[in-house]
């Protein structure tokens, strides 16, 4: 039996020490998700806490079958979701089918020198809305049809959100390769 | 755009993908709270299931024991009605009379009244061969049970109609009843029992203080024995009451303890650490034990973790863990009510126990050797308990019999109360022993 196999059971049977265990090596990865879908560290904190307890609760319902790391990813972005859904009303642009084009292109394409961390402060800077589509689509990989359920949008306004995360993000991160290479020069 | 926009979304996933960031502290206790409550119905699906499998063999043995004893019933009562007389007997030929039952009432006697108007009841032990009376007790009616009116060679005896009872009527009745109500013999018994107990305790209330003592504490090998006198009441109930003595026991995770602190020095107020536990507050006083743990509200002291480094220090860790022992002279006062009485008997078992704090210590151990800590303070000097069980008795002979009593018991109030935790200790034994009757 794998190791993680032999947690999982010892989670099943109410051990805390496997629990702790599984929490202990997993939290860190789901808590950047966390961040990456909240717009501050209190939110992602909740976000982290209930997708923990969404995990052990459904444990019985993994089947073994695919990643353990992307089933519970999965659970966090959905509880990342729940909470988006109860605290923020998106704006529904319905009918809106054309994708609304940037009227600014982005100043630069060397995206050198970024870090993990500079990539996550700047995606954390995009309104609620635009996030949560970006964060679907991008990195997720869901289409805009299963983001439009998700979200409760229509899939029109989930790709106008999209493109406009996409513009947004593409200045920030001119603006931040920008500021690195006069750092660097200087 | 598109060739823009994918090369931004690489970006993104690729930059984040397998990126890490600390959680803070204090999320993991936040979440054991509260998947602890899951956990707790195992406990309880774990005890129903030791009550069904207890209830399913009380069941067997009691269908092996009437196999094993035979039907009908081995005392019986006769009624017979005197008015119209049916067969009378003149008092001049009153003799006994002979009834005759398929092997089963050998020689069994009957005994013809004299007094028409006196109604007799005859008890007769099926066992015994050559059956006899074993009394004679006044009574308005004899009656035969509906199994042996059936039995056509005892009925033929006595000429019965088939609408009624058997009726005779006896003239002149010159063999007075005797008026003695049969005796319980052997009242008195002396138990010797003993049992390993497995011991554990409830959370009453959901706080997540509660929770979190609870999920740290595993149980120790404890044991309960003792002596115990039962008066029988009646032929079903008996009370029981005698002295027991209980040692009961749980490991608390989550610990640390290191020896060699002595020379660090020692606080004024006489102990250096108190660990809440289910039981109450353990409190050190041995000054040359360091504790620490991984949740710090779990310790009160002076020494915390950003004030003294045990490994700094080089003190020498001793285990992870703390062995708190208790123990009980108890005075049960218990309820026995006999289900079956046969040679594998069954009885009911229920009851309170006063229990009395005889012993209080808190130890670690390193490779064998024990390390005194402390004790429990804040315990309840009394506690009460109650009791239920299903107890099997095999009976050797009259007077001796072996036991075995699974016994549950709850304790009604805690052994501490701990401010703000709803603890309620239980304990489950198999009892097993040896009775005396006399």
């Amino acid at each position: 039996m794998s190791e993680i196999k032999k947690i999982i059971k010892g989670c099943l049977a109410g051990d805390r020490r496997d629990q702790e265990l599984l929490y202990r090596r997993h939290a860190s990865k789901l808590y950047a998700v966390c961040l990456q879908y909240s717009g501050n560290d209190e939110e992602a904190r909740d976000i982290l806490q209930e997708g923990f307890i969404k995990i052990f609760e459904n444990l019985e319902n993994y089947k073994h079958e695919g990643s353990f790391e992307g089933w519970m990813r999965k659970i966090t972005v959905n509880t990342a979701l729940e909470k988006f859904r109860s605290r923020h009303n998106l704006y529904r642009v319905d009918d809106i089918d054309t994708i609304i084009e940037p009227d600014a292109e982005p100043d630069n394409q060397d995206y050198a020198g970024l870090e993990a961390n500079d990539l996550l402060d700047i995606i954390r800077e995009l309104p609620t809305k635009y996030r949560m589509v970006f964060n679907l689509y991008a990195i997720e990989g869901y289409s805009h049809k299963e983001i439009s359920k998700m979200v409760n949008i229509s899939e029109g306004t989930s790709k106008s959100n999209l493109s406009r995360a996409r513009v947004i993000l593409q200045r920030r991160v001119g603006s931040y390769t920008g500021i690195k290479k006069k750092a660097a020069n200087e | 755009m598109s060739e823009k926009g994918a090369n931004i979304d690489l970006l993104f996933r690729n930059g984040l993908k397998d990126y890490e960031v600390l959680p803070p502290a204090g999320v993991w206790d936040g979440i054991q709270s509260a998947v602890k409550v899951k956990s707790r119905p195992i406990i309880l699906l774990r005890v129903a299931a030791v009550i069904t499998v207890l209830l399913t063999l009380s069941f067997f043995t009691y269908r092996l024991s009437m196999e094993n004893s035979g039907t009908p019933e081995s005392v019986v009562a006769y009624n017979i009605q005197a008015f119209d007389p049916i067969i009378s007997v003149p008092l001049d030929k009153l003799k006994p009379l002979e009834i005759k039952e398929n092997n089963r009432f050998n020689n069994t006697t009957a005994f013809a009244p004299v007094n028409n108007t006196t109604d007799v009841a005859i008890d007769f032990d099926i066992n015994d061969s050559p059956a006899q009376p074993l009394s004679i007790m006044e009574t308005r009616s004899l009656s035969i049970s509906n199994t042996l009116r059936a039995k056509n060679s005892l009925l033929t005896s006595f000429n019965i109609l088939e609408t009624k009872s058997p009726e005779i009527n006896y003239p002149d009745f010159q063999y007075l009843p005797e008026n003695n109500t049969p005796k319980l013999v052997n009242r008195w018994s002396i138990t010797a029992m003993a049992s390993p107990t497995y011991y554990s305790a409830i959370n009453a209330g959901s706080d997540a203080l509660s929770s979190q003592i609870l999920s740290s504490e595993q149980p120790l090998f404890s044991y309960s024995g003792g002596l115990a006198f039962s008066y029988k009441i009646s032929k079903r109930f008996s009370i029981q009451s005698g002295l027991y003595y209980s040692s009961l026991g749980q490991k608390v995770d989550g610990i640390n303890s290191y020896s060699g602190f002595q020379q660090y020095g020692t606080t004024k107020s006489g102990h250096n650490f108190e660990v809440l536990t289910s039981s109450g507050t353990v409190v050190t006083s041995n000054p040359d034990i360091f504790l620490s743990a991984d949740g710090a509200e779990r310790i009160v002291t002076a020494y915390t973790k950003d004030v003294f480094d045990p490994n700094k220090a080089s003190l020498q860790p001793v285990n992870t863990s703390l062995d708190q022992n208790l123990s009980y002279l108890e005075f049960p006062v218990i309820l026995r009510y006999k289900l079956v009485d046969k040679t594998i008997g069954i009885n009911l078992i229920g009851g309170l126990s006063y229990n009395l704090l005889v012993h209080n210590s808190v130890s670690t151990t390193l490779d064998g050797n024990v390390y005194p800590v402390g004790d429990t303070k804040g315990l309840n000097p009394l506690s009460l308990s109650s009791s239920l069980g299903m107890g099997m008795e095999y009976n050797i002979s009259s007077k001796l019999s072996l036991n075995l009593e699974p016994t549950f018991r709850y304790y009604l109030n805690p052994f501490s109360v701990t401010s703000g935790t709803y603890i309620h200790p239980y304990s489950f034994g198999i009892f097993s022993g040896v009775s005396y009757k006399f």
